[in-house]
């Protein structure tokens, strides 16, 4: 990478890790079950995690009716990044599930596996709702610098460093939802809809 | 920073979290207390989370005799960190203290955060080893090549946050010096910072 300026102008808006899961049941579908999860070290808000699960995408329901929710230690940061970030990320804001999220509280959360390894999981809890996220078939870790035209905000430079996952499910108490990940394309680089993302910044301006 | 590459060629060798206090008696004296504290979330030997103390840095001594110690739950990523990376960093270079190094098996560790304090806590059975940063400062992104790295040989991203104030404590006993001014690609910061989702990159030899 040309390197210059070592020092950054912009300004940090939030930094972390931020992997997710997108699944659809075929190819020319519509997205089936969607998930992001977000352990968060530095933001305006404060550190924390929060998992986003769209169960039903295609629904303006949020709990008792169906799992579109979020699960957050820190509910300002999971709404700072729902409003400024999520909203903005494609279809995580396009699908009507996003319309309607309900915040629930942390009670357990969990990792495990290894990101270099064959399978990586986040696991988050709130009372009686367990939502696992598995990640398996893992490529090499990329560092990736995508430019704010590129990039999902399309307003910020980020920074992260991409482990592709090539097979991954998302269970809700135990039940696996329907779908698998899809081909995508990401600055240039041929990747899936199932991702780690680990050390990544959000820098504006 | 304009006309990067989006997709960096070079192995990645770790990523996680690597906040640092640098400790000094006066202001232009040498280094008394060192301590970096990593959280690793990949690595060619897994994840885990090291905290490395030298209240010594200049005696070969290590723990129980000498407040000089690591306390860890991946003894390989550990030992992969002084070795590949901490023994090439500027403020640690042939220091008496990284020669034999006792190092710990980490039974808890907790973070706290509250305002603008940060602290980080290990332990090794009774033994409490702890990092606190005070007074912190805005964050800023910094990416260097391996010239300005501090290895001299790895690309680096981060995220800083410095600390105008911050103590080192081993074992129930604050351990000496204060927090100075250093020189970071021409500005000042303190001694003393927070380090976030840093990545460490081998470049693709040309």
């Amino acid at each position: 990478m040309p390197l210059g300026v070592p020092i950054n102008p912009g300004r940090v808006c939030w930094t972390g890790e931020n992997p997710g899961i997108m699944l659809k049941e075929r190819p020319d579908g519509p997205w089936s079950a969607l998930a992001l999860f977000f352990r968060v070290a530095w933001s305006p808000q404060g550190a924390g995690i929060a998992l986003v699960l769209y169960e039903q995408p295609d629904r303006v329901a949020s709990l008792p009716d169906c799992y579109n929710v979020v699960i957050t230690d820190n509910q300002p940061m999971a709404q700072f990044l729902m409003t400024d970030f999520v909203g903005k990320f494609g279809v995580f804001g396009e699908v009507p599930a996003f319309a309607n999220m309900r915040y629930v509280p942390v009670t357990h959360a969990n990792t495990t596996g290894d990101p270099l390894g064959n399978r990586y999981c986040e696991t988050v809890a709130s009372d009686a709702l367990s939502v696992d996220l598995v990640w398996e078939k893992l490529g090499p870790p990329t560092a990736i610098e995508v430019a704010p035209e590129l990039s999902g905000t399309g307003q910020h430079t980020m920074f992260s460093l991409l482990v592709e996952s090539r097979e991954a499910a998302i269970y809700v108490n135990g039940k696996r939802l329907a779908g698998t990940p899809q081909p995508r394309e990401q600055a240039g680089l041929q990747t899936t809809t199932a991702f780690l993302y680990f050390a990544e910044s959000w820098i504006s301006g | 920073m304009t006309q990067r590459v989006p997709i960096n060629p070079g192995l990645v060798e770790w990523s996680g979290d690597n906040p640092g206090i640098y400790l000094r008696e006066r202001a232009d004296g040498p280094f008394v207390t060192l301590a970096l504290f990593f959280q690793v979330v990949l690595s060619p030997h897994g994840r885990g989370t090291a905290m490395l103390v030298l209240g010594a840095p200049d005696q070969a001594g290590t723990w129980p005799g000498t407040p000089n110690l690591m306390i860890t739950d991946n003894q390989a990523l550990a030992r992969y960190l002084i070795d590949g990376f901490v023994v090439n960093m500027p403020t640690f270079r042939a220091k008496p203290a990284l020669q034999a190094l006792a190092v710990l098996a980490l039974t808890d560790a907790s973070t706290e955060r509250q305002g603008h304090r940060h602290c980080e806590r290990v332990m090794s059975g009774d033994l409490v080893a702890e990092m606190a940063w005070e007074r912190l400062g805005v964050p800023f992104a910094v990416e260097v090549n391996p010239g300005q790295s501090a290895t001299g040989t790895h690309q680096m991203y981060s995220i800083f946050v410095e600390a105008k104030t911050a103590t080192i404590a081993l074992g129930g006993t604050r351990l000496p010096g204060t927090v100075t001014d250093r020189q970071l690609f021409g500005r000042t910061i303190s001694t003393a910072f927070l380090a976030f989702s840093e990545t460490w990159v081998k470049p693709v030899p040309t």
